[in-house]
C-alpha cells in the first residue's frame, strides 16, 4: 500500500521546497520591514482610507500589532491567495497530467484500482502542505525574535493548523477538475480560477443580503485574522472544510473509476 | 484454456464505430497477433481489454477476469505485462525510479535478465530518453514480474532491427515457457515471424483469425520483375500468378533498348516460380512479401470498390494501394 503515494510525494518535495524556500523569504522581508514601517507610520490610520470591502476581502483589524501585521500582509495574501492557488493547481494536475502525457495507461496495467491511485495521488499533496507548514512558524518565530518583536506563537502555530484544512480543500477543488477534463493546463486553469473566483466571491458578497452564499467558498472558514488578532479559532469551519474535502475527493473517485481514460 | 476471450465487443465513439462486433479467443501459451491496418481499432481492442476503457457492447475477459468489472480485473493484471502503443513514464524519473516504483507494486524476479536484453538507460531522466530507449523501458516493465499473459500494442515501433530480432527471439523462448503473447501490428512480415495465429481486422470488425502458416499460404508474394525486349500476355501463364501487370517502359537507363515490366502476386510454389523465371533474359527482380493492404483485399476486402478484380489491376492501382499504407494515426 502507498507506494504511489510515496513515489508522487518525493516527487513533490524539491518543488515544495522552493516554494517555502520563497515564502520565507517573503515572510522575512515583512518581519524585518515591521519595525521601521510602524515606527514612520500609524498604518491603521492608512486602513481607514480603504475601501471597506477590500478591508473585508483581506481581513484587515490592525496593522499596529505583528499579528494584525502578519495576518494581513502574510497570511491573508500568502496563505489563503498563493497557497490556495497552488494547492489548487497541484491537486489540478494529479490525474490529467497523467491522462495528457499518455502515463496513465502505463500506470493503470499495474495491479491497483482506480480509486487507490486517485487517493494515493491526492495524498501526496500532504507533503507541500506538511513542508510549508512545520517550517514557516521556525520562520516566523526566528524572525520576530530578530526584530526584537514579541509574537504570539500559540496563535501562529492554529493559523498553520487551521490552514490545512483550507488547503485541502483547494487541493480537491483541483482533483475534481483534474478528472474532469484531460488536458493538465486547462484543468489547472479552471481550479485556479475556481478558487480565486471563490474568494472574491465570498468577498462581495459580504455584507450583504446573499451573504449566506459565501458559505460556498473554502476561504469562509478560514480567517487568519481572526486567528492571530483576536485568538478566536474556527474548529467547525475547519471541520466543514475537511468535509467538503472528503466530499470533493469521493466525488472525483467515483468519476474517475467511471470515465474513459482517453 | 483461454487467455483472452473477447466477445461481441463494441465501441462506440460517437463519431467512430472504433470496434463493431469484435470476437476472437487467444489461447493460453500461444503467440497471438491482432494485424490490421492503422487505424482499424486495434489500439480501442487492447485499451478495453487493459480496463482503460468500457465497451459500449459486448465483453471480453482476460485470465477469466471480466473487463467490465475493475476488482476482477485488478486481480489479474498481477500477472498481466503490459505495453502500449507509445509508452510514457515520469520524465522527471529516472529509469530505475520507474522500475523501482513498478517492482513495489507488482515485483521485479526477471527485471536484471531483462535488463540485460534489453539494455535501457537507467541512471538518465527519462526526459532524455531516445523514443527507442522508451520502449526498451516499457518492455523491461512489461515483463519483468514474470506474468503469464503480456498485450503488447505494436511493440517493435520504435526498435532498430538489432533489437527488433532480439524482441523476436525472446518473444519466442517465452512462448516456449508458456507465456501467453498477444501484440498488435500493422506489418504482415513482423507477426509472420513470432506469432502462432493471427486475427485480422479492418474498419473495426474482425475478418479472419487463422495461423500464420495459413495466412502466409494465401497471402502470397509481390513478385516484381524487368525483361529485355517484350512479352506476350498469353506468356504469363503461371498457376498461382495473380492480377498480372505488364507494362512496356522506356528506360532512360536501358539505352534505347525497349524493357518490359511485370509484376503479380505469386501464392504457388517457389521452385515453380524460380523455372518460370528462368525463361527469361532479367535485367531486374525482386521478390517480397505481399503489403497487408494487398492481402486484406485479395481476401477480405468486403467493398466492391476497393477490390481489384483480376486483370483490372493497373500501375496506378498499385500505387494507390501502397498510399493507403501511410495512412493516419490509429485509435
Amino acid at each position: 500500500m502507498l507506494e504511489i503515494a510515496r513515489y508522487a510525494g518525493r516527487k513533490r518535495l524539491k518543488g515544495s521546497a522552493a516554494m517555502t524556500a520563497g515564502i520565507a523569504a517573503l515572510t522575512t522581508m515583512y518581519v524585518l520591514l515591521f519595525p521601521s514601517i510602524t515606527e514612520s507610520a500609524d498604518l491603521d490610520e492608512i486602513i481607514q482610507a480603504y475601501p471597506p470591502s477590500l478591508v473585508e476581502a483581506f481581513g484587515i483589524r490592525t496593522l499596529n500589532t505583528i499579528e494584525g501585521f502578519l495576518a494581513t500582509e502574510l497570511y491573508a495574501f500568502a496563505w489563503v491567495i498563493l497557497l490556495g492557488l497552488y494547492f489548487a493547481y497541484a491537486g489540478a494536475g494529479l490525474i490529467a497530467a497523467d491522462v495528457e502525457r499518455g502515463r496513465m495507461d502505463v500506470t493503470l496495467s499495474l495491479p491497483i484500482t482506480r480509486s487507490r491511485l486517485l487517493l494515493e495521488k491526492f495524498t501526496s499533496l500532504l507533503v507541500p502542505l506538511v513542508v510549508t507548514n512545520a517550517v514557516m512558524p521556525v520562520v516566523v518565530f526566528v524572525g520576530v525574535l530578530a526584530v526584537g518583536e514579541d509574537v504570539n506563537m500559540a496563535r501562529i502555530l492554529m493559523a498553520h493548523v487551521l490552514s490545512m484544512p483550507y488547503l485541502l480543500a483547494c487541493g480537491a477543488i483541483g482533483l475534481v477538475a483534474s478528472v474532469a477534463v484531460n488536458r493538465a493546463s486547462l484543468a489547472q486553469r479552471a481550479a485556479a480560477g475556481a478558487v480565486f473566483a471563490l474568494f472574491l466571491f465570498e468577498s462581495v458578497v459580504a455584507g450583504t443580503d446573499v451573504e449566506f452564499l459565501g458559505a460556498l467558498s473554502p476561504t469562509r472558514y478560514y480567517a487568519p485574522a481572526d486567528i492571530l488578532v483576536d485568538g478566536t479559532y474556527d474548529f467547525a469551519g475547519a471541520a466543514i472544510l475537511l468535509a467538503g474535502t472528503a466530499a470533493l475527493v469521493l466525488a472525483s473517485r467515483e468519476w474517475f473509476r467511471r470515465k474513459d481514460v482517453e | 484454456m483461454t487467455a483472452i476471450e473477447v466477445s461481441g465487443l463494441t465501441k462506440d465513439y460517437g463519431d467512430v464505430l472504433a470496434n463493431d462486433d469484435v470476437t476472437f479467443d487467444v489461447a493460453s501459451g500461444e503467440v497471438f497477433g491482432y494485424l490490421g491496418p492503422n487505424g482499424a481499432g486495434k489500439t480501442t481492442t487492447i485499451r478495453t481489454l487493459m480496463g482503460f476503457q468500457s465497451p459500449t457492447d459486448g465483453t471480453a475477459t482476460v485470465l477469466g477476469a471480466d473487463v467490465r468489472e475493475e476488482s476482477e480485473l485488478v486481480a489479474a493484471k498481477r500477472r498481466v505485462g503490459y505495453l502500449p502503443a507509445n509508452p510514457a513514464f515520469d520524465e522527471t524519473a529516472t529509469g530505475r525510479e520507474v522500475l523501482d516504483l513498478h517492482a513495489s507494486i507488482k515485483g521485479d524476479e526477471r527485471r536484471e535478465e531483462l535488463l540485460e536484453l534489453f539494455e535501457p538507460p537507467l541512471d538518465r531522466p527519462i526526459r532524455d530518453y531516445s523514443t527507442g530507449n522508451v520502449q526498451k523501458l516499457g518492455l523491461v516493465q512489461a515483463f519483468m514480474h514474470d506474468p503469464d499473459l503480456v498485450v503488447m500494442d505494436e511493440p517493435t515501433s520504435g526498435l532498430d532491427p538489432l533489437l527488433q530480432r532480439r524482441f523476436n527471439e525472446f518473444v519466442r523462448e517465452e512462448r516456449d515457457r508458456g507465456t501467453t503473447v498477444f501484440l498488435s501490428s500493422h506489418v504482415l512480415s513482423e507477426v509472420r515471424q513470432i506469432c502462432d495465429r493471427v486475427g485480422i481486422i479492418r474498419e473495426g470488425r474482425m475478418v479472419a483469425v487463422e495461423t500464420v502458416a495459413d495466412l502466409l499460404g494465401r497471402s502470397g508474394k509481390s513478385v516484381h520483375f524487368r525483361i529485355a525486349g517484350g512479352v506476350d500476355p498469353e506468356a504469363i501463364d503461371l498457376a498461382g500468378a495473380h492480377d498480372p501487370v505488364i507494362e512496356r517502359v522506356d528506360a532512360p537507363d536501358e539505352g534505347s533498348r525497349r524493357v518490359t515490366e511485370v509484376a503479380f502476386t505469386y501464392t504457388g510454389d517457389v521452385n515453380e516460380l524460380a523455372d518460370f523465371l528462368a525463361g527469361f533474359d532479367l535485367l531486374e527482380f525482386d521478390v517480397e512479401e505481399a503489403p497487408l493492404e494487398d492481402v486484406f483485399m485479395r481476401f477480405y476486402g468486403d467493398d466492391e470498390s476497393e477490390r481489384t478484380d483480376e486483370g483490372e489491376r493497373s500501375a496506378n492501382g498499385l500505387r494507390s494501394t501502397s498510399d493507403q499504407r501511410s495512412d493516419g494515426g490509429d485509435r
